[in-house]
């Protein structure tokens, strides 16, 4: 790849680890920070909304950037002002979020409501920049399962990154512990959200257990004594044919054969 | 025209060579300072020459002895050798004492050439093969020369064309001998290796004459309060003096290389390679003229630094490729072998962890595993949560509900693995009949720090140190026992610097006891025939190599021991984040040392740590079993005898005692 | 099913008795029909039946007609009742992923939603986006279906559908959107349309009940519970599918024209991607080796052959067989394979909690006892270079039969 650095501005956010909820770095930020280093090298410029004393941030400066800008919030805030209102005037080419926050809400709404606000394009899931030639950035979109769409894109563009986007380099501690959060003051607005909802402990959701369908009592009865199928279907003694044949019946019958 | 030639000619040299003498020093002060005694180790220094390091050598009857003579008689030559023809001083008496000193050099030399005839691989070559001629040419001149000192000759025998030859003679054997041990040849390591042991930076490796402990294994944390302290080694200048002094010190002998677990699996490391690198960088150039065994893989002559710039440089080639730094078990096989008492262990970690904590570049699985050391606080990511369910039937006595207990049983985070946790099961049901005064910190505990302190992550190391110590600080106990030596090590020998002190026993050495004590009722092993393997934390990092033997004597087992044991004890491969960063090689550790336990013949190999268990137990079957000591000693346990039995448990007053 | 005729005592019942509504479904093949003037009509010779002694007999109990005939035919042709509509009071808009063209199971989930938010009073109406090949719009739930066609909307293209759902809100003011927050479609479309409509969606919505609903939120250890709002983004199984019902499709149709706003990204299509190369733990289809592959030449071959992504145990990598980014297991990549075929692997503990999800798993080994063929949904016992080899024939077989039919 060689173009131009672009202007890269990353969003991160303090994530929350999925076993134990400890502050970190959240796992896609990360991603996004990473493809921003890719594209931007130390130009990389990073903003989060919220504490600045917050130690997690670091975390991001541990991948090897000097500083990052931090517009002071509480924790009730709607942060999407104050974001708009600094991107607007940050002369940004690419503005890069997680999909996801790992704490609060969680919505993911937060890049479509950038983008609808900046009236910027936005691209969902992104994995990789191919090119930028005269203004227009040529990305593969991360579909399911390893797949890649080919996309064009005007510039400035907002884009999401997701799991599908290549690893997070590493944070090391001393770059983490020198860097600096340069802390800017800005208007706050209240998030309404909170007065009318609660959040919870999550409650695990029950397994749907297999509903049962059935349209006459032998058919319940059927589904009923039918053998839990511990273990499955042990064939020895075929043909090498007879087995593979038993295989690629299987195949066909999940649908993986392209 | 000798006698005039001679002083000039010696003194000379010995100006030249305090001239090197300076350049060397101001080399080594290049490092970083290092709080270490000056005087009082140079007083010391003999008493470690003499003792400790002679106790090593000594393991090579053969080089013990030449080099006894060698040196011997270099030392004394060279000392009279100043006084008779330097000084003029033509005693008769001095002449014999010369003439016999350069003999008993000559007969060391010759054996030195002998060695040198069909040197085996881990000995370097080049200016190496040379040595022995110099000694010989030293010897040989300054025997000749001292002929007519000594009345044997007289003064003008052999006329001018044997006087020349003479001086040719002895010009070569001071100029490899006197300028040779400050410029840098092979006589450099009797001057750096005697400064190297007097100012040592592990002081307490040797003994002293009232008797030390002559081991110090835990790595010297980093001081992480002070921003401005750098964090780890990224150039050589960063090293402490002391330590590129010890690099000096290096006589290229092999014996690491030969021992090194990760040079036999052909992953690119080599001690003494990395040894002589290091002494590259102190000076700057490249290491073409290196005169051993390569890097497993990694060709000669490519790599190159200087004292400034970074060793391992990930874009270029730099002086040193990272993967040689992540192939180290840290099994110390090469500090144990080292007649000069190199460090190699620390210098790795150190560099490891300027990659870690500065570069953010521990490869493969190093990431990962060190972030959820910070999540979680085990390697493996498992919610903390679950780290007592193995034990959720057997009814383990919590510290917090205790609040004090005789033994403090460490669990380690071999809890989170199904395979250890049959070990942990067998441990407790031994405890329980040997009618242990236990308890387990259960959600308390944390890993002991010890992978992150390989990996060169020290901050996650002290992280988890300081809350390890915060909540064993909370608890009375007498004693940790652990079936783990790496947290046995950590909590034993790194704990200690961040303030946590305690009495630390491996589950071998405590099993020793109790059955010492008679509190074990056990009947004898039945089965196949066993061999021991020593973990390397237990062993060389902590001198335990008895107890795990009599453990198993006690249970009927004779050890069929393997070529490599005791402090040759080959490593597993699964220590010091190897099995983390996973450097391929041309075969793996684990393999090669199944090799060694099945040269013995034996059925079942008994170990006593979850690392070679897990290692080993994944080395392809068929295989000899693998045991923990404890599951061998639950095996043979004979519950309770009756009588005990029926009054713990048909009087409830003997409960409610507890 | 087995061949083994038994009596189904219910279904005799039903036959007995005209009142009951699956009565006509049970009656003999051709017994009354419809005819061109609306009136039922009988055919009397189809009532009787031959007897075991060769007499015609006509059997008023039942017994012959409901035990008689195939059970199978009977459940398959039973009618579900259907749910009729007329004039809904209000809309809930259900915009399906359709991945392939097809209902999801995520889909249908957020159907058995839409019609419980329905109720008796409103109509389910599905959005559906270009081509489509689903034929159970109707017991999937769907009272009117809103099918949006043209070179506009084929493909990826977001900014043209939210013009097209801006319109439908416009047209029917919906009291619910409602869109599955899955990464095929979704999740994008249904924030985009949040955004865009100004509108605070719930995502990750797992429950829907009584005006309230409770969804995810952050990583997954909290619940957002909230009033219900008009834009619901619902997880998988949020509600059971529709079961009991049939409902009309009635087609609707968008008023007016849309307006072609100008596209700002451009899709260049699908990119090849080499399952060799996919990340293992997004592969949909593994092909594993372990330390019982003795070929790895064929091995490649095969995972070519059949486009799986390629995987390894430990000891594979270890023995240098494999990179050692290929390693499945709880020390290398847990996988989440619909498929895994899994080669010569004994099944470590490690390897076994590797691919805990995957779905189907299908062991090749020699050896019966092994914990893998215990783990498999199949396992074929055998050489695994024979087997391999004619797995590899059966499926080349296959795929060379499919060009010519599409030749």
């Amino acid at each position: 790849m060689s173009h131009d650095p672009l202007n890269v501005i990353t969003l991160v956010s303090v994530g929350a680890h999925p076993v134990t909820g400890r502050a970190r770095r959240a796992e896609q930020d990360a991603r996004a920070v990473d493809l921003g280093l890719s594209l931007a090298g130390k130009e990389l410029h990073l903003l989060h909304a919220g504490d600045p004393q917050a130690e997690a941030l670091r975390a991001y400066l541990g991948m090897g950037l000097a500083e990052m800008t931090v517009l002071q919030q509480p924790p009730q805030a709607d942060v999407l002002p104050a974001l708009g209102n600094y991107l607007r005037h940050a002369g940004a080419q690419l503005v890069l979020t997680g999909s996801q926050a790992e704490t609060g809400e969680g919505s993911g709404m937060l890049p479509y409501l950038l983008a609808e606000q900046l009236d910027w394009p936005l691209i969902v899931g992104l994995a990789e920049v191919e090119s930028v030639t005269g203004g227009v950035a040529q990305v593969l979109q991360a579909l399911p399962r390893g797949q890649r769409r080919r996309l064009q894109v005007r510039l400035p563009f907002v884009a999401s990154v997701d799991n599908a986007a290549p690893e997070a380099r590493q944070s090391a501690f001393g770059p983490a512990r020198r860097g600096q959060l340069q802390q800017q003051e800005v208007a706050v607005v209240e998030d309404a959200l909170l007065e009318e909802a609660q959040l919870q402990p999550a409650r695990p959701r029950p397994k749907r257990l297999k509903v049962i369908k059935a349209k006459t009592g032998a058919e319940r009865m059927k589904a009923a004594t039918a053998k839990a199928s511990a273990g499955g279907q042990v064939l020895t003694d075929m043909t090498p044919e007879q087995g593979a044949e038993a295989i690629f019946a299987l195949l066909r019958g999940e649908d993986v054969l392209r | 025209m000798l006698d005039t030639l001679l002083p000039i000619l010696i003194f000379c040299a010995l100006a030249v060579m305090m001239l090197g003498a300076w350049r060397r020093v101001s080399l080594w002060r290049q490092g970083r300072p290092s709080p270490v005694p000056l005087m009082r180790g140079l007083a010391a220094m003999p008493r470690r020459y003499l003792v400790d390091l002679h106790q090593v050598v000594e393991r090579d009857r053969y080089m013990s002895r030449t080099h006894v003579a060698t040196a011997g008689g270099f030392v004394l030559a060279a000392l009279l050798a100043i006084i008779v023809h330097g000084f003029g001083l033509h005693h008769r008496l001095l002449g014999f004492a010369l003439l016999g000193a350069t003999v008993l050099m000559f007969i060391g030399a010759l054996f030195v050439a002998r060695r040198r005839r069909n040197p085996p691989a881990r000995l370097s070559k080049g200016p190496w093969n040379r040595l022995p001629k110099s000694l010989l040419m030293f010897s040989v001149s300054f025997f000749v020369v001292t002929l007519p000192v000594a009345g044997v000759l007289p003064a003008d025998a052999g006329g001018w064309v044997l006087a020349l030859l003479l001086a040719v003679g002895v010009a070569w054997g001071v100029a490899e001998m006197f300028l040779g041990m400050t410029w840098g040849g092979p006589m450099k390591h009797a001057f750096a290796g005697a400064l190297h042991l007097a100012w040592h930076r592990r002081a307490e490796r040797f003994s002293t004459r009232v008797g030390g402990s002559g081991r110090s294994t835990g790595l010297k944390a980093l001081n992480l309060d002070d921003p401005e302290a750098p964090l780890g080694v990224e150039k050589p200048t960063d090293f402490t003096w002391n330590q590129l002094l010890g690099f000096d010190a290096c006589v290229q002998c092999g014996k690491c290389e030969a021992a090194c677990p990760a040079f036999a699996a052909g992953q690119p490391l080599n001690p003494k390679k990395l040894i002589q690198d290091m002494v590259i960088g102190l000076a700057g150039g490249n290491d073409a003229s290196f005169a051993g065994s390569p890097y497993p893989g990694v060709p000669l002559g490519e790599h190159s630094g200087g004292p400034h710039q970074p060793i391992v440089n990930q874009q270029g080639k730099g002086l040193v490729g990272a993967d040689t730094l992540w192939s180290c078990t840290t099994c110390r096989a090469c500090v144990e072998e080292c007649p000069m008492m190199i460090e190699h262990v620390d210098a790795i970690v150190d560099m490891r962890r300027h990659l870690t904590l500065e570069q953010g570049a521990t490869p493969n699985k190093g990431a990962d595993v060190l972030d959820n050391l910070i999540a979680t606080d085990n390697p493996g990511g498992f919610n903390p949560g679950g780290r007592l369910n193995w034990a959720a039937d057997l009814n383990l006595p919590l510290m917090s509900e205790k609040r004090q207990a005789d033994v403090l049983f460490w669990v380690g985070d071999g809890a989170f693995d199904m395979r250890n946790q049959r070990t942990l099961r067998a441990f407790v049901k031994v405890l329980k009949a040997a009618e242990v005064d236990f308890a387990v910190l259960g959600l308390e505990e944390r890993d002991s720090g010890d992978v992150a302190r390989r990996l060169g992550d020290e901050a996650t190391f002290q992280s988890l140190a300081k809350r390890n110590i915060a909540s064993l600080a909370q608890y009375r106990f007498n004693k940790i026992v652990t079936c783990d030596p790496h947290s046995f090590h950590v909590l034993k020998n790194e704990y200690g610097a961040l303030g946590g002190n305690y009495q630390v026993l491996h589950h071998s050495t405590y099993m020793g006891e109790l059955i010492a004590g008679g509190q074990l009722n056990l009947s004898q092993h039945k089965g196949g025939s066993v061999t021991y393997h020593d973990p390397c934390y237990l062993g060389r990092y902590n001198g335990e190599y008895e107890a795990p033997r009599n453990v198993l004597k006690a249970i009927g087992i004779e050890v069929k021991e393997m070529e490599r044991s005791g402090f040759r004890s080959r490593c597993c491969g699964g220590g010091g984040g190897a099995p983390i960063t996973d450097i391929p090689g041309k075969q793996r550790i684990p393999d090669m040392r199944m090799e060694d336990i099945k040269e013995t013949g034996a059925e079942l190999v008994a170990v006593g740590c979850p690392q070679c268990t897990a290692m080993f137990e994944g080395v392809v079957e068929p295989r000899p079993h693998v045991k923990d000591i404890a599951e061998l000693v639950a095996d043979v346990l004979i519950e309770a005898p009756a009588p005990v039995r029926k009054t713990s448990a048909a009087s409830p007053d003997v409960l409610e005692v507890h | 099913m087995s061949d083994i005729i038994r009596r189904d005592p219910r279904s005799e019942w039903i036959a007995r008795n005209r009142l009951h509504p699956l009565h006509a479904s049970l009656q003999a093949l051709g017994a009354s029909w419809v005819g061109p003037s609306g009136l039922i009509r009988k055919n009397p010779h189809a009532v009787a039946f031959v007897g075991p002694n060769g007499l015609k007999r006509i059997d008023r109990s039942g017994a012959q007609q409901g035990g008689g005939g195939k059970r199978a035919s009977i459940s398959a042709a039973a009618q579900l009742p259907l749910h009729i509509i007329e004039q809904p009071s209000f809309h809930i808009v259900v915009v399906p992923d359709m991945v392939g063209g097809r209902l999801s199971s995520h889909d249908k989930d957020l159907l058995g939603l839409a019609s419980m938010l329905a109720g008796s009073e409103g109509a389910v109406v599905a959005v559906v986006f270009g081509e489509h090949k689903e034929s159970a719009f109707d017991t999937a739930g769907v009272d009117r279906l809103l099918h949006i066609q043209g070179e506009a909307f084929v493909g990826y293209t977001p900014e043209q559908r939210i013009m097209a759902l801006r319109a439908v809100d416009d047209q029917l003011a919906p009291r619910h959107w409602l869109f599955p927050d899955s990464r095929t479609g979704g999740g994008e479309l249904g924030r985009r349309l949040a955004a865009k409509l100004g509108e605070r969606p719930a995502t990750r919505v797992w429950q829907v009940a009584d005006g309230q609903c409770i969804g995810r939120a952050g990583a997954g250890q909290q619940d957002l519970a909230r009033r219900a709002p008009r834009l619901i983004l619902a997880a998988a199984e949020c509600a059971d599918p529709v079961g009991e019902t049939r409902h009309e499709v009635r087609a609707i149709e968008l008023e007016g024209t849309l307006a072609h706003s100008l596209t700002r990204i451009d899709n260049l299509g699908a990119v090849a991607v080499d399952p060799a190369l996919t990340p293992m733990a997004e592969a949909e289809f593994i092909l594993s080796g372990g330390n019982g592959v003795r070929d790895w030449e064929l091995f490649h071959q095969a995972a070519e052959v059949l486009g799986a992504t390629e995987g390894a145990s430990r000891v594979a990598v270890d023995d240098g067989f494999m990179p050692r980014d290929r390693q499945v297991g709880a020390t290398g990549t847990w996988v989440t394979a619909r498929v895994y075929l899994a080669v010569g692997i004994s099944g470590a503990v490690q390897h076994l909690q590797g691919i805990a999800t995957c779905d189907k798993v299908v062991a090749i080994n020699k050896d019966p006892g092994c914990d893998m063929v215990k783990r498999a949904d199949l396992a074929v016992i055998g050489d695994s270079t024979a087997i391999l080899q004619a797995l590899i024939e059966r499926v080349s077989e296959y795929r060379q039969g499919d060009l010519r039919d599409v030749a």
